[in-house]
């Protein structure tokens, strides 16, 4: 009896403590406090409006005197805390949140607590640096390590499993191989998986099979096609400039780019640090400079009439959002008008930011200047002739100044930057245009040590003089210019100047006696480049490089839009925009980074290379997690945080936050940031390859599959959808690079006003090649991409929201793009199978799933089959319509294949990664 | 609130939706009863299912607009030769432009000092309101009495891309949701046979602003207008291939369907079930789209009253096309019409030669809609709005600081004129005054943010609580800013 009573009362005394134990668990602020502030306080307390002076963003804005001079929270002491008196009255006029449902008791205990302990401020997750993460293991109720399952490949699976337990969720099993086949090659690739590749898996029965496949995949080059299609979204790549005459840009050099950069797994910091400041790296290559091009992918609006500086800025802000977007994970475009409301940027911080992209060579030009020119292989070696005879013979700060005019043109000062205009205007708000007796102004001009100037102009009248004056319209002539006339086209011509020292303005002045009428143009301008008589003319050899290197400026060739920085005379002083209005400057800012974050590496420079450094620093909390919560979208059809948008406190809480930090590390730590190994990780784990199947209790338990507990089942991407189609056709052309092409399109897309642009669809098999090579108009993009949710690449764009409809359906339907790989597809499956038809349509079907065709589905297609053949047989027309005016050889039989092999294109399973 | 559902749900009993939706209906249960694939999108009242996602959905209150049809005159109709008569314009006309108009200001074209230029048409006071109305417009002035004319809107934008996308997205950048987006993500469509958000243009051109101005911008792509066509398929992909016929189609859906059967008795993933639905919407919007679409069916004095040209790509056929597509229950009709830029610099944009044209072509077919909706008794329900990107100076256009070829009015930005009409917006009515030149609005100044408020309240919606969460903030189509234009509402 004493025995009992003793053990009851350890027993209880444990109870005891064990309650009070937990009862004395203290108040997390960012998982407890935060979501009680952020959905009940903040739209009134925040960042944009401090009601009553009080903002909850701030620890030290929290706990200062507000407008009526109380104290909010007093840290320790909620008795006297006008928050919680506020918040527990009776009175709805007086008590908070405003006009709106009282708190829960719990919600009231819960902030009196936290303010009992003193109040204290927390991190949000995203925000603080991913540190290392021990793997769980599985436990068991006393903590007493259980029997280790069997199911976990890697230690993904470890993660996800832990969940498991929690949510009473067992793993599917593992996919069947057909499945796990296609399922891989469309995520790493992009496309269902070649013959050869398939054969040797399937037939594969050894423990690596799989692995071996994963890493032939990876070593694909489709690979890199895949995962650049993935980031021209981010890089709002398109192949025009956008707004109104949305003409052509040649800017596909960036996604060739981007394409080798992932094929030769290029480590991510490098990646990144490549396309930020590539041209900031010591003697950067034309590669490191192409990959600067991310950024020049923002919109040139050449519509007449308007301000170029407005649509300048309107690019740099667009950098400023992309940056944190893609990279980021961040929304920071609110801070663009007030400090954040709901996370720890303020106001100022954007205009740091912004800083550092505001001091660029580009100014809205109808060229896109700055362009890197990509000389010829026979042009470039004359290129490394005159930059070496400079070097030896003249300077290498000589020999590099000549380098950059050569391969860029810069630094310029292009003429839509003059002002002052008398008789004269730009052209089309574009280019400098003079009339007779004309005068204007370019400001600011760095003349020291300059004897020459080179300019690109068109002169449309003979007996054109043009005057540079420095100082005033009657100032000191510098120069005097003849101007022939020209032909109808730029050209590049140079001038000798007289002498001078420092920064001048100049007027220039113009007046030709063949312009009949006051309102005729003589002459436009592009740029204007300052500079030194070649140098070495008393080197042997002068006069060969001097020819070589006047006819290599003037000679046309491929260009695309690079970032540059302005050489310091053009330095550009950066304002904070008040409530975001660009016309409104305020307090002038230098380029810096959020105090939130992790600090700005000391060693580095305060220019896109340090802002470089800064974003793949280690200690930075979102580089990693931003990208790995991508890849891992990528794979799963939804993020470990499913607004890979947004990381920040308004951003969906990761259901797995343990294992995003683990995948994080590892890609930083381990496997120096190396996107292959972190895909292989996550592909390798027994989570990515359970069966997709749906079970009632799985569905019940789980309906999104957030524990995942089977396998994701996800529609094809817009991309997918057409390179899939491709494949199964037998005409995917596996061509890589190169300008963007233009499959069949339906008539009457391409309308924009001021630009007689058509669509011109390509010859031969370039038709068929992959959607990443689709010609991208952004104000008329591919129909059917964008029916199935592609995106129109105006501005960074971090998730395609996934959609079906009845549009969808149409478009593979109908599309005459897929009633021609449809076609294609019916040959290919006669002639592969003979005159067998069961044959035909089982092959057919293999080729599509990767699986063979159940008896059901075989009758229904069958049906179908001899429902279009009984059709075609009394219609000799249609069976040749369907077939596409193939006349001689339209048999009704192929016809009718056609008609099974679009539907085939439109089943679900296809459309669908199992 | 249950009131105003009830009231609601009356309000769609009395028209087609249950009539039309039948199926939708039925599909709407079947989504909510499955759940959605797990896009978790923010919103604040707005339920989004992306299986269904254009189901009919309730306004958080009931309006009195079911549907709109928004007629934009992409380029920016003059409203000095239109309604905004000022005859002390003509006392000054070719004089020069006074410096305290230019000083501090920005135009598009319009360099050093231009000439004044007085209207270019005869004005006279039409109907019980009395409404002001110019030669050109000689159907329109007979209807009046049914139109509130805001006569003092002034825009921010002074360049056509920009300005279309403020009216239509609330920002002058790319990359916003349309109001036609909007609106279809809030109430969906009533028929599931037709797109929710169309868009027809006429004029040779798309706007300026490219399809941006009907693109559904951080919306699901779903929402995005469809643009109709004038060859070819009336909407993109909706023509079954050459060489197979509807029965054929059928059969090609059903033999789909029965394989989707196989693969959802294996998987059980309700997203196969979804997807069979959209193929059978599919079929059968490919078989009441081209019906609703063909306007050739409409009675000869239908086509005589819309002055339509049936076979020809015209901006009278579009407005007739309106007419039917809102009564067969769809959302948002967006019409734009290229050609309004009258700078001068042709004869086309000319406005006394071209703008006479353009006004020619739209004159008789927008009264004809008015009157047709009214005599059908939809323009209680329907919201008819007409405007431009902005209005015209009551400068002469003097490009580059040239004299132009022919007359011409630069882009203006604070004064132009816009109309609305039925849905519970006051009838002969006029709001908003210009000073009397016309240049600037002295009285009754809204912006088009307002406009968008009106139009968004009489559909049913706040629109400052109608949201969209996006790069981290509630996005709204108004932004920040937006007032309805109460003096308007009946």
């Amino acid at each position: 009896m004493k025995k009992t009573l003793l053990a009851t009362s350890v027993l209880i005394i444990a109870v005891l403590i064990f309650i009070i134990s937990t009862r004395q668990k203290s108040i997390d602020f960012t998982t407890q406090v935060k979501p009680i502030i952020n959905r009940n306080c903040i739209t009134c307390h925040g960042g944009v409006r401090q009601k009553g002076g009080f903002s909850l963003l701030f620890r030290e804005e929290a706990l200062a005197k507000t407008k009526s001079g109380k104290l909010a929270i007093i840290p320790g002491d909620p008795d006297h805390s006008e928050m919680i008196r506020r918040i527990t009255l009776k009175d709805p006029e007086d008590r908070m949140p405003y006009k709106h449902n009282p708190l829960s008791k719990e919600e009231i205990e819960i902030l009196t607590k936290w303010i009992k302990e003193g109040a204290p401020w927390g991190e949000h997750w995203a925000y603080v640096p991913v540190k290392e993460v021990p793997v769980p293991q599985p436990k068991s109720f006393f903590g007493l390590i259980s029997k280790k399952s069997d199911w976990p490949e890697n230690e993904v699976d470890n993660f996800i499993e832990q969940k498991f337990g929690e949510q009473k969720l067992k793993p599917s099993p593992r996919a069947d191989k057909q499945t796990l086949l296609r399922r891989v090659s469309l995520d790493i690739t992009g496309l269902t998986p070649g013959a050869g590749i398939s054969k040797k898996f399937l037939e594969d029965n050894s423990e690596h099979a799989y692995a071996d496949l994963v890493d032939s995949l990876l070593a694909s080059p489709h690979y890199g096609e895949k995962w650049t299609s993935m980031w021209l979204d981010l890089a709002r790549y398109a192949d025009t400039k956008g707004y109104e005459r949305d003409d052509s840009r040649s800017i596909w050099k960036y996604r060739d780019w981007l394409i080798r950069s992932f094929n030769e797994d290029k480590p991510y910091d490098q990646f990144l640090t490549e396309q930020i400041a590539g041209d900031l790296i010591p003697d950067a290559t034309d590669e490191q400079y192409i990959a600067t091009a991310f950024h020049r992918n923002t919109m040139t609006n050449d519509e007449g009439g308007t301000d170029n500086e407005e649509f300048r800025t309107a690019a740099v802000l667009d950098r400023v959002n992309t940056t944190w977007q893609a990279i980021l994970g961040t929304t920071f475009a609110c801070v663009q008008c007030h400090s954040h409301p709901y996370d720890p940027f303020k106001h100022d911080d954007y205009y740091k930011f912004m800083a550092f992209f505001n001091d660029t060579r580009d100014e809205d030009t109808e060229a896109d200047y700055p362009l890197l020119r990509s000389y010829t292989d026979s042009m470039e070696h004359q290129v490394s002739a005159v930059v070496n005879w400079l070097k030896q013979n003249v300077s290498a700060g000589k020999s590099k100044e000549i380098n950059t005019f050569l391969k860029t043109w810069q630094p310029s000062y292009n003429s839509l930057t003059c002002d002052s205009f008398i008789n004269s205007e730009l052209s089309d708000t574009k280019w400098l245009a003079l009339r007779d007796h004309a005068q204007c102004r370019l400001k600011n001009v760095d003349l020291q040590n300059k004897n020459q100037l080179i300019f690109r102009y068109q002169a449309y009248v003979p007996g054109g003089i043009w005057k540079i004056h420095t100082d005033s319209p009657s100032g000191n002539v510098i120069a005097t210019i003849a101007l022939p006339k020209i032909k109808d086209d730029w050209v590049i011509t140079q001038t000798k100047i007289k002498e001078n020292k420092g920064i001048h303005d100049l007027y220039f002045t113009y007046s030709n006696p063949n312009l009949k009428k006051p309102e005729d143009n003589g002459v436009i301008f592009d740029w204007f480049y300052f500079t030194q008589d070649l140098p070495g003319k008393d080197k042997p050899g002068y006069g060969e490089i001097k020819k070589k290197y006047e006819e290599l400026y003037s000679s046309i060739v491929p260009t695309t839009p690079v970032m540059m920085d302005n050489p310091p005379d053009m330095h550009r002083v950066s304002n904070v925009f008040e409530r975001g209005n660009w016309l409104v400057k305020g307090d002038k800012v230098t380029p810096d980074v959020p105090e939130s974050l992790n600090p700005f590496p000391s060693n580095a420079p305060h220019n896109r290379m340090g802002l470089a450094m800064w974003i793949v620093s280690k200690q930075n909390p979102l580089t990693a997690r931003t990208m790995v919560n991508r890849v891992w979208e990528q794979l799963f059809g939804t993020g470990l945080a499913e607004t890979l948008e947004d990381l920040g406190s308004q951003g969906t809480l990761p259901t797995h936050p343990e294992l995003l930090d683990w995948l994080s590390y590892q890609f930083m730590y381990e496997d120096n940031w190396s996107v292959k190994k972190l895909i292989r990780r996550i592909v390798m784990s027994a989570t990515y390859q359970q069966d997709s199947k749906i079970t009632p209790s799985l569905l019940s338990k789980d309906p999104f599959n957030k524990y995942y507990a089977r396998g994701s089942r996800v529609r094809l991407s817009a991309e997918q959808v057409r390179d899939q189609a491709l494949c199964i056709s037998g005409e995917f052309c596996d061509s890589m690079y190169g300008p963007s092409v233009y499959p069949w399109q339906p008539k009457g897309i391409w309308l924009s006003p001021w630009n007689g642009k058509d669509w011109e669809q390509s010859k031969g098999n370039q038709q068929y090649r992959r959607a990443l090579y689709t010609y991208w108009k952004r104000s008329a993009a591919y129909p059917s991409m964008i029916t199935f949710d592609g995106i129109s690449r105006e501005v960074c764009t971090a998730r395609r929201i996934r959609t079906n409809t009845p549009l969808q359906a149409l478009a593979t339907l109908n599309d005459s793009a897929y009633i021609d790989m449809a076609r294609h597809f019916a040959h290919r499956m006669q002639a592969a199978s003979g005159g067998d038809l069961q044959k035909q349509i089982k092959d057919g079907y293999q080729w599509a799933t990767f699986h063979a065709i159940d008896e059901k589905s075989l009758l229904a297609l069958l049906k179908l089959y001899n429902a279009a053949l009984d059709e075609f047989k009394n219609d000799k027309d249609k069976t040749c319509e369907i077939l596409g005016g193939m006349s001689s050889d339209a048999k009704p039989e192929t016809a009718a294949l056609t008609v099974v092999a679009n539907a085939i294109l439109n089943l679900d399973e296809v459309l669908t990664k199992n | 609130m249950q009131e105003a559902e009830r009231a609601v749900m009356h309000m769609h009993t009395r028209r087609h939706f249950l009539k039309e939706s039948a199926m939708g209906l039925g599909a709407l249960a079947l989504g909510s009863f499955l759940g959605s694939c797990g896009n978790s999108i923010p919103g604040n009242n707005v339920v989004f299912d992306p299986a269904h996602p254009l189901m009919p959905k309730l306004p958080p209150f009931p309006g009195n607009a079911k549907s709109v049809i928004y007629l934009h005159m992409a380029g920016a109709p003059s409203q000095l030769e239109l309604f905004d008569y000022k005859p002390e314009l003509m006392k000054m006309d070719g004089q020069d432009c006074p410096k305290s108009l230019l000083e501090g200001k920005r135009f598009a074209f319009i360099r050093g000092v231009p000439k004044m230029m007085g209207p270019q048409a005869k004005f006279a006071q039409y109907g019980q309101s009395g409404a002001w109305v110019s030669e050109h417009m000689p159907h329109l002035s007979t209807i009046v009495d049914e139109l509130s004319f805001l006569k003092a809107v002034t825009t921010d934008q002074f360049n056509h891309a920009p300005a279309q996308l403020l009216v239509h997205t609330g920002s002058p950048r790319m990359g916003r949701p349309s109001l036609g987006s909007w609106v279809t993500y809030g109430l969906g469509t009533e028929n599931q046979n037709l797109p929710g958000f169309v868009v027809l243009t006429s004029g040779g051109k798309t706007p300026d602003a490219g399809k941006s101005v009907w693109g559904s911008g951080f919306l699901p792509s779903v929402y995005q207008g469809v643009q109709c066509r004038s060859e070819g398929s009336p909407v993109l992909f909706m023509n079954d291939p050459d060489g197979m016929n509807r029965d054929l189609r059928k059969e090609s859906i059903d033999a789909i369907n029965e394989v989707n059967q196989q693969e959802y008795a294996e998987y059980k993933d309700p997203e196969i079930l979804s997807r069979i639905s959209q193929y059978e919407m599919a079929y059968k919007m490919q078989i009441s789209a081209p019906e609703v679409m063909n306007i050739n069916n409409e009675p000869a004095y239908i086509h005589e009253m819309y002055g339509t040209k049936p076979g020809h790509a015209c901006f009278a056929n579009n407005v007739l096309l309106a007419r039917k597509l809102v009564e067969k229950g769809v959302r948002f009709v967006q019409l734009f019409d290229w050609g309004w830029d009258s700078h001068g610099s042709d004869a086309s944009l000319a406005i006394d030669i071209g703008f006479i044209n353009k006004c020619r072509e739209v004159d008789k077919c927008i009264t004809a809609l008015i009157l047709d909706l009214k005599q059908r008794g939809l323009l209680e329900e329907t919201l008819v709005v007409w405007g431009g990107e902005f209005g015209r100076t009551p400068m002469m256009e003097n490009r580059e600081g040239k004299k132009m070829p022919f007359k011409g009015r630069d882009h203006h930005t604070e004064a132009f004129t816009i109309w609305m009409a039925g849905a519970g917006i006051k009838k002969g009515f006029c709001y908003g005054e210009t000073d009397e030149i016309g240049y600037s609005a002295i009285s009754g100044k809204v912006e088009p943010f307002d406009i968008q408020a009106t139009i968004l309240n009489q559909l049913g919606f706040d629109h400052e609580k109608f949201t969209y969460q996006f790069q981290g903030r509630p996005f709204r189509l108004t932004d920040t800013r937006g007032k309805v234009i109460e003096d308007v509402l009946a």
